[in-house]
């Protein structure tokens, strides 16, 4: 996982239907590129089966477990 | 100031004095509107004072008492919120240009929960535009200032929820939580907040900006206020099906049980890492009383935190451009510049990477509770630092703004990410005299036990007690 270029985010924006200039664009790049490069190890690493709702099944879990205390 | 003075008591002693009718309503609410008046200008914590209507209510809640009819646990208790909350009839401008003359057709459960037992209003409380801040800056209504010092900043975004708990002008105050939100302007303000568990507080008719990580909870001078606010609050509601169903614990019961036996764990990195001196000192002095008390210490090793941050900006940032595109498409110009940036942000994230941050947050929950599996709660610092000032805190929308603000919040993000409670603990203060407070991160939905051990450590200390001297 790489982060966007400001040239592929002034492309997604337009696309999203809210289009930025070349330097809110070169901003966003620089803002959200920590973000990527700190997902990256996670990111196409995840098994194929496993859908968001497993966050409540855990949660769910704990507080199950709260509960028989 | 004086020993008597009203509003210097905490929630649940106020509560007591106008039920066994030692003090009334009007008492309460005149104190509070006193010190509204003398702090006020300084500090710009509300967003609107309702002066008159407050003290008919109260009036209202007084006779209601006379004829031996008690509302509720917080009959005749005057209180003000963050203006997120919808009131119906009232304007909540969500501390925006936009919604500047929004009138709310209905009321916020959590909001109305508390009204149900009791509760008046003061006004609405100032916040970050949209709740998207961490500092208290505000480009249309101006910053809320720090009563500990006022050149200083509150946190955010619950900002005016912060100020105006310290410097006494309400007995606690509604914050929310989707990134740090409650606990930035505890720690910077030196009160207690709670960040609840994702689900255990209904959030309908509370504005959103991330509804994966949006939480709501009370920012109060104690552990045993929040305590009994979270009770009032919590719990299934038709409008919300996030909001959890099943029994509740007796949270108030909770904050009566000692720490003696319990297990706190230190992480053993990125909490206790690159922290200012003052507030390492500040950590260090929190565990020694935690021991004190009868806690058993032990160190933790945490699963990658940055991660978790990583993928907490990813989910807020697409979620709360998702909100906002209508006005991102129609309105631009009416956003501060700082928050039009930070919801530009989320537009340049692909939907695959959104759904894979959202999809590791089941097994990234599952590692965290089996790091903590022998401990009862962890404890780390909110922030590294305390207050910064309001100057140089002020970054706008600079090309490094998002990396100042990520700095500030990286203790608090990966807790909104794994949607852990957690309570900020007034814990201490820096040598120049401003507030600095712990986190006590629990495991999901078990606020009772952070709320335990935030009694027991309040029980031990007096940080919680102090008050800002008039400006």
């Amino acid at each position: 996982m790489t982060r966007p270029s400001a040239k592929e985010i002034k492309a997604i924006a337009d696309v999203a239907g809210v289009p930025v200039s070349a330097d809110v664009a070169a901003r966003i790049a620089n803002s959200i590129g920590p973000a990527f490069e700190g997902f990256a190890v996670v990111a196409g690493t995840l098994p194929f089966d496993l859908e968001p709702a497993s966050f409540l099944v855990v949660q769910a879990a704990q507080d199950t477990n709260e509960v028989l205390k | 100031m004086s020993a008597t003075e009203p509003a210097l008591l905490s929630l649940t002693e106020v509560a007591q004095a106008i039920v066994q009718k030692r003090l009334s309503s009007r008492e309460a609410t005149q104190s509070c509107l006193d010190r509204i008046a003398q702090w006020q200008s300084p500090l710009n914590a509300f967003m609107a004072i309702e002066a008159h209507e407050a003290l008919a209510a109260a009036d209202d809640a007084d006779a209601s008492l006379a004829k031996g009819t008690l509302r509720g646990p917080l009959h005749g208790v005057p209180l003000a919120h963050k203006d997120m909350y919808y009131d119906a009839g009232k304007v909540v401008t969500c501390g925006s240009r936009i919604r500047r003359d929004f009138v709310a057709t209905s009321t916020a459960t959590a909001l109305q929960r508390l009204k149900d037992a009791g509760t008046i209003r003061l006004g609405s409380l100032q916040m970050a535009e949209f709740a998207y801040g961490p500092t208290g800056h505000n480009t249309h209504y101006g910053p809320v200032h720090n009563p500990w010092a006022l050149d200083r900043v509150t946190g955010g975004s619950s900002s005016g929820s912060g100020a105006a708990v310290a410097a006494r002008l309400t007995f606690a105050a509604l914050g929310s939580d989707t990134g740090g939100s409650i606990r930035m302007p505890a720690h910077f303000c030196g009160v207690t907040g709670l960040k609840t568990t994702v689900g255990r507080i209904s959030r309908a008719g509370a504005m959103p900006l991330s509804q994966s990580l949006d939480t709501v909870g009370p920012l109060a001078r104690t552990a045993l206020d929040c305590a009994l606010l979270l009770g009032l609050m919590a719990g299934a509601d038709a409008d919300d099906p996030t909001a959890v169903l099943g029994p509740l614990p007796d949270y108030t019961a909770a904050t009566r049980q000692p720490m003696k036996g319990l297990i706190i764990g230190v992480p053993t990195a990125f909490y206790v890492d690159d922290l200012d001196p003052e507030v390492a000192g500040i950590l260090d002095d929190t565990i020694a009383v935690l021991k004190r008390e009868g806690a058993d210490i032990v160190q933790v090793e945490l699963p990658d935190q940055r991660q978790l941050t990583a993928a907490c900006q990813l989910v807020l940032a697409v979620e709360a451009a998702a909100f906002h595109k209508r006005w991102m498409i129609e309105r631009p110009q009416d956003y501060g510049p700082q928050v039009l940036m930070r919801l530009q942000n989320g537009l340049a994230i692909p939907g695959v990477s959104y759904l894979e941050a959202m999809r590791w947050r089941g097994p990234a929950l599952s590692a965290h509770l089996a790091a903590v599996a022998g401990v009862d709660a962890v404890i780390a610092p909110v922030a590294p630092v305390a207050a910064p000032t309001i100057a140089e805190s002020d970054v706008g929308n600079s090309p490094d703004a998002e990396a100042v603000i990520q700095r500030l919040t990286r203790f608090t993000r990966p807790i909104n990410y794994l949607g852990l409670p957690a309570l900020a603990i007034p814990s201490g203060f820096t040598r120049g005299g401003l507030p600095v407070a712990m986190q006590l991160i629990g495991r999901s939905f078990d606020e009772a036990m952070l709320l335990r051990i935030g009694a027991a450590f309040q029980r031990a200390t007096d940080f919680h007690d102090r008050v800002p001297k008039s400006a």
